[in-house]
């Protein structure tokens, strides 16, 4: 039995190796490629690797290396993946290259809507877009007789009957782990009251009423929520709608195929996704837009650039997208969107729609700020404009130092 | 031994130290009175990103650094003096507090917090380490000569598991419905969340750090329990010294040496705790010294490092286990006086 | 020689200590114990919140892969054999079969040709035996126990994790046996001077082995990226980029194991004679003589146990080889780490429990075999000072 598993992963592997042919044209010129490591990438990089010559290294810590493995000459990696948040230190430094010429070359099936362009240049190319959106148990609600909530209000009340009912361990789930997770939905949540983070001179601006109503309406969402929610990253919230434990929570889209995977879910079919809620009636839903794409490095030879962008197209097409049709809300020509994905959509195509993530140097330090400064809050040692108050303290210091504030 | 011969002999070990501790080292140090910035630029920029089916563009002012030729950034570097310092340490915040009582206010500014949990850890689990170390020792020595083998290899095991490891695997016993938080609600008939408040998970990872160090301390006192002395055992009891005085004025003395040893590693180790943190995510609750130097040097998103705060706390860090170590140097000093010749 | 009868325990003090010593086995060996079976189920099953669940997997047996009794009782008695053989039998085999001073060499190969038919009787004889047993045996031959090991098949199948095996055991062989070399140097060049310069080199060590160890390695990181640049000036097209590169990782984590290394094997020396040396050097021998003929034969047991911390130093690193090394190089315990930081599936963090498992039994086997070393290493003095 064992022997026969080993001799049926040999044999697979050699299909993959004769896969190659997939590829339109034989990579020569040896190039890497450095991206997060989540279910796209993978997908992604191993339709370019059919292409060979290519040393795909997929790290979900690549924001550590990315920046400086860019910046040395020559560049460490020709190949680059970024979302709206990591391009920014590649910007920042001139170390991608305008892609306009490439796009022209070898960018046919690309739609404009994929092309990131600053200030008119193509600088990025995107694949996926990713935002939170609403995943509900459709069969708790249908018992219960819940409409599908629309703002985080009419959450809390669908919240309040469903734990009355019983039927669940808790009602809600939330990615709210201290540190970058925390801050991500206090993000959303103080864009949906309306917030801005900086004045116009650059001083920061969240202990206002919108940070106060943020604030508020998640310490409300937390008496539905697993006690230890300050831990609890996406996979933790992933897990606990699988397991049965949660009946609601704002997750990211990407997540939403889980639900259907019969190997680990016990509630397959059973999870429906609506348009992420708003924060207030008839505003746009209090989550922000992300996408992730690929850059080519500016420290390479034009020869390598040609090679890295016709090898990074190759794992954009519609083959690869047809393949792993479920793994993300592709942007890609051919994409199908399925059951799960229809609440990211409605998000993303909401009227008014939800603003992008903004990709500046002061965002990832207002982004640090919030989630060191906010758990204070939520463990009780601080009232809400206290935290705030930190956090803008907190932001000062960092956006002195980092001369982005006089 | 001629000084040729002596530097030749630690030459390699003393370059390589040089090379890879104190260079970095000191350059931390000038860095800690240093702040080092780009120059930028406000430029208006106007960004495309897209959405599920259309583009949106937004024109907004942003900063970008400037570039020389080369195509680096450009940056000035000045001395700030104790800049860092303050910005760490916070010092009128925290007199503040401290001059009205108020812990809590106090506690609210992340390096004290930091240092409180850091010296609460490491004096704590200092004496865990070695009373429990040293128990498991003399059991271990009474026990009949067969099973002590296979008692040794499973103690041994807390020890050489890779850290992060241990951390998870204890982790995944408490986390959200783990069995062990099942069975401890069960038995206490209450819901328990053992991640939802700070002094559970200071619990979580005191256990862990002994369960993982014991069994280093049990090795060493083990060792030395095969050393000691019979006859002065013997004659102990010759004059009527029972169980416990044997303990406390043979044994104990005997192992002295040890125990001071052990101490010494251990302050070292539990002051840059860090694996604890990780391993339990406890940032919202606790944090300690070297997360917080960690943490400033992680980039956010955009990139940002804060160098400058990063170093101070670095050598703050330092400073407190050069105070902590201080009696022990002296220990040595005074043997080496002494004469190891 | 038997025990002096005051030295004989009465019978409360003997069950304390047993007691004492039976709760510390078990809490020392649960939580490793535990993850060895979560290794073992399907996700639902590794994750449920009932112990037996996770025991006996209920969902992994509905899957079609279970253990029946017989699958259990055999299969322990092919282990339990294994192991007496291994301590009874191989030992004598080696010694009787290996050329004298070969001894080795002749461990190697018998260790590897063990393991080795032990894989074959386990994993290919065992399983087509039971395969024809099961059906005829009725009920005791029903699975009762769920286990897959469908998570080890794909973490070292698919995602081809002896390649993280190898990289973990180049840089760990590379930096116990650089440590040792240079620290056994240092370590002898210590204990024989009693300068004021050796004194602080040790003091100076001492601080260094209690710096915080993220602030040394953010340091290398910016170097390390762009050696080739800086290095230009000086060799030329040669220059290597470090980053990336394992025997640049070892040499970082031999200087971080230095200070620890230095004070162990100077204390071994200090208790090795002085007397024994001074002869040598009387009759003629230069310092470096009297060290490679005089003191290097009997210094063995404390490099041993010095050489088990550098290994498990290296070994279990994680924050030098995670930011140092590219995935071409990846060691293991980042590797695994990386399972952990990706937007994980549930079967991705049972594959990171069987990746876990894989790193620890290495661990386990060292410790077997170097038990009593460790014990009599630290008994010949690497503690006294």
């Amino acid at each position: 039995m064992k022997l026969k598993t080993l001799l049926l992963a040999g044999a697979l592997s050699a299909v993959a190796s004769t896969a190659m042919a997939d590829c339109a044209f034989e990579n020569t010129v040896p190039l890497r490629s450095l991206t997060a490591g989540f279910e796209a990438w993978n997908a992604v990089t191993a339709a370019w690797q059919e292409c060979g010559n290519i040393e795909p290294e997929l790290n979900q810590e690549f924001r550590t290396v990315q920046p400086q493995a860019f910046a040395a000459n020559p560049s460490l990696y020709q190949i680059g993946g970024v979302s709206n948040g990591t391009v920014t230190p590649l910007l920042n430094q001139g170390t991608i290259r305008p892609l306009d010429d490439l796009v022209e070359m070898y960018g046919q099936n690309l739609s404009p809507n994929q092309l990131i362009r600053i200030n008119g240049q193509v600088m990025a190319v995107a694949m996926m877009v990713n935002t939170q959106h609403l995943m509900y148990r459709s069969d708790i609600f249908a018992d219960l007789g819940l409409d599908v909530p629309t703002t985080w209000d009419e959450v809390l009340d669908a919240a309040a009957v469903i734990q009355d009912a019983g039927v669940v361990d808790y009602p809600l789930g939330a990615t709210m782990a201290s540190g970058w997770n925390l801050a991500e939905d206090f993000i959303n949540m103080f864009l949906g009251y309306g917030g801005a983070f900086l004045n116009d001179d650059g001083t920061p601006n969240v202990n206002s009423e919108a940070g106060v109503n943020a604030l508020t309406m998640m310490m409300a969402m937390t008496d539905y929520m697993d006690p230890e929610y300050l831990v609890s990253d996406s996979t933790y919230v992933q897990q606990q709608f699988q397991q049965g434990r949660i009946a609601m929570a704002n997750l990211w889209a990407s997540r939403g195929s889980a639900m259907d995977d019969e190997g680990e879910s016990q509630v397959v079919g059973l999870v429906d996704a609506a348009a992420a809620p708003m924060a207030v009636a008839g505003a746009a839903p209090a989550t922000t837009l992300w996408w992730d794409g690929i850059v080519i490095a500016a420290n390479i030879t034009d020869d390598e650039a040609a090679a890295a962008f016709r090898v990074a197209m190759e794992g954009l097409d519609s083959d690869m997208v047809e393949a792993n049709n479920d793994a993300a809300i592709w942007l890609v020509e051919g994409y199908q969107p399925g059951r799960l994905a229809q609440g990211a959509i409605a998000t993303a195509s909401a009227q008014p729609a939800p603003p992008a993530y903004p990709s500046t140097s002061q965002m990832g330090l207002m982004h640090t700020a919030l989630g060191n400064e906010l758990p204070a809050f939520f463990t009780g040692s601080a009232t809400a404009e206290e935290a705030l108050a930190a956090v803008e303290a907190a932001y000062t210091t960092a956006a002195q130092e980092a001369g982005v504030l006089e | 031994m001629k000084f040729k011969t002596f530097a030749a002999f630690v030459g390699p070990s003393v370059f390589l130290m040089f090379l890879f501790i104190a260079a970095p080292l000191v350059s931390v140090f000038v860095g800690s009175f240093q702040l080092t910035q780009p120059v930028l630029d406000q430029i208006e920029e106007e960004t495309c990103t897209p959405g599920f089916l259309a583009q949106t563009c937004t024109t907004t002012m942003v900063t970008r650094p400037a570039l020389d030729e080369y195509g680096h950034i450009v940056t000035t570097t000045e001395w700030v003096g104790w800049l860092n310092y303050q910005r760490v340490l916070n010092p009128e915040a925290a007199w503040a507090a401290i001059s009205s009582f108020d812990w809590g206010a106090l506690m609210q500014i992340n390096f004290w917090s930091a240092l409180r949990f850091t010296l609460m850890f490491t004096l704590v689990t200092l004496p865990l380490v070695i009373g429990v170390g040293l128990a498991i020792a003399l059991a271990v020595n009474n026990a009949a000569k067969s099973i002590r083998g296979p008692v040794i290899f499973v103690s041994l095991l807390p020890f050489i598991i890779t850290p992060v490891i241990g951390a998870l695997s204890i982790r995944w016993l408490f986390i959200g419905d783990g069995i062990l938080t099942t069975a401890l609600e069960h038995w206490l008939n209450r819901d328990i969340a053992m991640f939802a408040q700070a002094w559970t998970i200071e619990l979580m990872m005191l256990f862990f750090r002994v369960w993982h160090v014991a069994p280093f301390a049990f090795v060493i006192f083990y060792a030395g329990l095969q050393t000691v002395n019979q006859d002065t055992l013997e004659s102990a009891i010759i004059d009527g010294a029972n169980r416990w005085d044997r303990l406390r004025y043979v044994i104990v003395p005997h192992l002295m040496p040890l125990i001071i040893f052990i101490a010494l590693i251990h302050l070292m180790d539990t002051y840059r705790v860090f694996e604890e943190i990780v391993g339990f995510t406890s940032q919202a609750h606790v944090i300690s010294l070297q997360w917080l130097t960690y943490d400033f040097l992680q980039p956010d998103d955009a990139g940002n490092r804060a160098f400058g705060r990063a170093s101070a706390s670095a050598m703050l860090t330092m400073v407190g286990i050069v105070v902590l170590l201080i009696p022990l140097l002296r220990r040595t000093w005074r043997d080496h006086k002494g004469g190891s010749y | 020689m038997s025990t002096p009868r005051a030295l004989r325990q009465p019978l409360g003090l003997r069950l304390t200590f047993a007691g004492f010593l039976a709760f510390w086995c078990l809490l020392a060996a649960f939580p490793i114990f535990w993850i060895g079976v979560m290794s073992f189920k399907s996700p639902v099953d590794a994750f449920a919140a009932n112990p037996l669940d996770v025991i006996f997997g209920p969902a992994t047996r509905a899957a079609g892969n279970g253990l029946s009794l017989l699958d259990i009782a055999l299969g322990l008695l092919v282990l339990v054999c294994t192991v007496r053989l291994a301590m009874r039998w191989l030992p004598r085999m080696v010694s009787s079969y290996s050329p004298g001073g070969q001894m080795i060499f002749g461990w190697v190969i018998a260790s590897v040709g063990y393991a080795l038919s032990f894989v074959v009787v386990f994993f290919v004889i065992l399983p087509a035996l039971l395969g024809v047993l099961n059906p005829l045996l009725g009920p005791l031959g029903h699975p009762v126990l769920g286990l897959t090991t469908a998570h080890y098949q794909s973490v070292w199948i698919e995602n081809a994790f002896y390649h993280n095996f190898i990289n973990s055991l180049i840089v760990t062989g590379g930096v116990v046996t650089i440590s040792l070399t240079v620290g056994t140097l240092a370590g002898f060049a210590l204990a024989r001077s009693g300068s004021n310069l050796a004194f602080w080199i040790l003091i100076l060590a001492l601080v260094f082995r209690a710096l915080p160890h993220s602030v040394l390695v953010a340091g290398y990181l910016p170097v390390f990226v762009n050696s080739a640049e800086i290095l230009r000036p000086y060799l030329g097209d040669a220059a290597p980029t470090l980053y990336g590169q394992p025997w640049a990782v070892i040499a970082v984590l031999v200087s971080i194991n230095q200070p620890f290394t230095i004070w162990m094997l100077r204390s071994f020396f200090q208790n090795i004679p002085n007397d024994l040396d001074e002869a040598a050097r009387v009759d003629g021998c230069t310092h470096f003589q009297a060290f490679r003929w005089v003191i290097m034969p009997v210094m063995w047991p404390g490099v041993i146990t010095t050489g088990l911390f550098s290994f498990l130093l290296a070994y279990n690193d994680f924050l030098v080889t995670s930011l140092l090394l590219d995935q071409s190089n990846q060691t293991m315990v980042p590797a695994i780490a990386s399972y952990f930081n990706r937007e994980t599936t549930t079967t991705d963090q049972v594959e990171a429990v069987a990746a876990a498992v894989s790193i620890t039994a290495p661990l386990f086997l060292l410790v077997m075999i170097f038990q009593r070393q460790i014990v009599s290493g630290l008994t010949a003095g690497a503690v006294k000072g």
